[in-house]
């Protein structure tokens, strides 16, 4: 019991992944600052942003919904935390594991989603309905992709499970070579996720104020954005377990260690790739996604068939 | 002061995000305001990030004398900020009217439709003491 409570609470669970978000945030807006030649926030940026939205006025609309309008930021910060027990860190096996974790892994990724597109519609201004449209439309061109990708994988494990895949990818050491297809299309997806620019077209602060987040402030606005820096940690961390199965199941200090530097840079990737592009309109993406990224994953996993055909007996 | 009020305080002058409104400027104080948000200056070392919604701000940057026009949105939007808020009027017409004082259809300065806690002077006022001017205000809350 108390060894639950302190997986969910500290280790593994709340306290780690706000931590490591923030680092994670820092390091990403300085590495943009840096590509964009300037100096870039402090390192204690990230906590101090949300100890300011905390402690600020927390003002509700008068039309919205109270209810759902304070509880989807809990709800988004709550379904990407469970997430982060299915995914096996550095050992061979998560904290909990069962066949078809995967599945669940990825719909849980999909709650935050959902709920920005809940938030922004209870909020009734229209910013946040264009926003909130928006970012469902987008959420049906990034998660076909999405889920192909790492189905690739999967399919040459044979199995529905993610710490199973990893025991699997332990003991044939080279395998992962095959999916590099299936992790660019990843991280391509993972992007559109996270709502990164090429593809934050639904908080296009240009066009739409702040899209789903406008009517948003203090404590909720706080919640939300660890729960995105979160949902970067726990979406980073099943690409490095899914892509990056190397170097299991060493001890403790070192694999820890090493899990950390993959989904850091998995993190430097991302906010590299979000630096030199420039957003993308909602149709441009969805031709992108369904054209040119969907083809590639099933690509990737018609190459992993024949594989499985050939050398995996 | 307690621990927990000291790092409250701490994180409101380490993180001001401001929100830009053009309250009838002749548009020069508004340029400035955007170079000092350039990779030149960069106040994202200080934290400061422009958001588009008055429900993020903590800072109002206001530029321009008051027209009668935009006198009722400007308290509008003065009114959608979550408190604490700070308003800096940018620019010699948002101080005082400056030269556009007495004309029929402007008040004169912001300080007539909404309190202000700053005032950067100049016509335009340059980045440079933009960044001065909102500096000095976080220094002044920290004494407080
Ligand atoms: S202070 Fe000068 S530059 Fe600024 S808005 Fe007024 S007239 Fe224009």
């Amino acid at each position: 019991m108390l060894i639950a409570l302190f997986n969910i609470l500290i280790f593994p669970g709340f306290i780690f992944l706000t931590l490591f978000g923030w680092i994670a945030e820092y390091i990403d807006r300085k590495l943009c600052a840096r590509l964009q030649n300037r100096m870039g926030p402090p390192w204690f940026q990230p906590f101090a942003d949300f100890v300011k939205l905390v402690s600020k006025e927390e003002i509700i609309p008068e039309e919205a919904n109270p209810t759902m309008f304070k509880l989807m930021p809990v709800l988004a910060l709550t379904a990407t935390v469970t997430a982060f027990f299915y995914i096996p860190l550095w050992g061979k096996s998560a904290l909990f594991a069962f066949n078809g974790d995967l599945i669940v892994v990825l719909y849980l990724l999909t709650i935050p989603t959902l709920t920005y597109f809940l938030g922004g519609w209870y909020s009734t201004s229209l910013y946040s309905k264009i926003g909130a449209v928006r970012s469902l439309t987008q959420l049906f061109a990034y998660e076909v992709p999405l889920l192909l990708s790492i189905l690739a994988p999967a399919l040459l494990a044979n199995t529905w499970s993610l710490s199973e895949m990893a025991a699997f990818y332990g003991t044939h050491h080279w395998y992962w070579l095959f999916n590099l297809l299936g992790f660019a299309i990843s991280i391509i997806a993972l992007l559109g996720k996270l709502e990164k620019v090429p593809f934050d077209i639904p908080e296009a602060e240009t066009e739409i104020v702040a899209g789903t987040f406008t009517e948003y402030s203090g404590r909720l606005l706080g919640l939300f954005r660890l729960s995105i820096d979160i949902e970067a940690i726990v979406g980073s961390a099943l690409l490095a377990a899914v892509f990056m199965p190397f170097g299991l199941g060493l001890p403790p200090v070192v694999g820890f260690a090493l899990f950390i530097l993959k989904v850091l840079f998995i993190i430097c990737l991302l906010s590299i790739l979000r630096t030199v592009f420039a957003r993308l309109r909602i149709d441009q993406m969805m031709t992108f996604c369904w054209k040119y990224v969907s083809p590639f994953a099933f690509l990737q996993l018609l190459i992993n068939l024949v594989l499985k055909g050939i050398i995996v007996k | 002061m307690g621990l927990i009020q000291k790092t409250v305080n701490w994180a409101r002058l380490k993180s001001p995000w401001v929100l830009h409104f053009n309250t009838g400027a002749c548009n020069a104080c508004d340029i400035e305001i955007i170079a000092a948000l350039t990779p030149r200056y960069d106040l994202e070392r200080f934290g400061v990030v422009l958001k588009g919604t008055p429900r993020h701000a903590d800072v109002l940057l206001c530029s321009g004398p008051v027209t009668k026009q935009i006198k009722c949105r400007l308290q509008r939007i003065y009114d959608q900020m979550p408190e604490p808020k700070f308003v800096v009027a940018v620019g010699t017409c948002s101080c005082s009217g400056g030269v556009f004082d007495g004309c029929y259809n402007v008040e004169s300065g912001i300080d007539q439709a909404i309190p202000v806690s700053a005032y950067i002077p100049g016509c335009p006022a340059s980045p440079k003491a933009i960044i001065d001017g909102v500096v000095k205000l976080l220094s002044s809350l920290e004494t407080k």
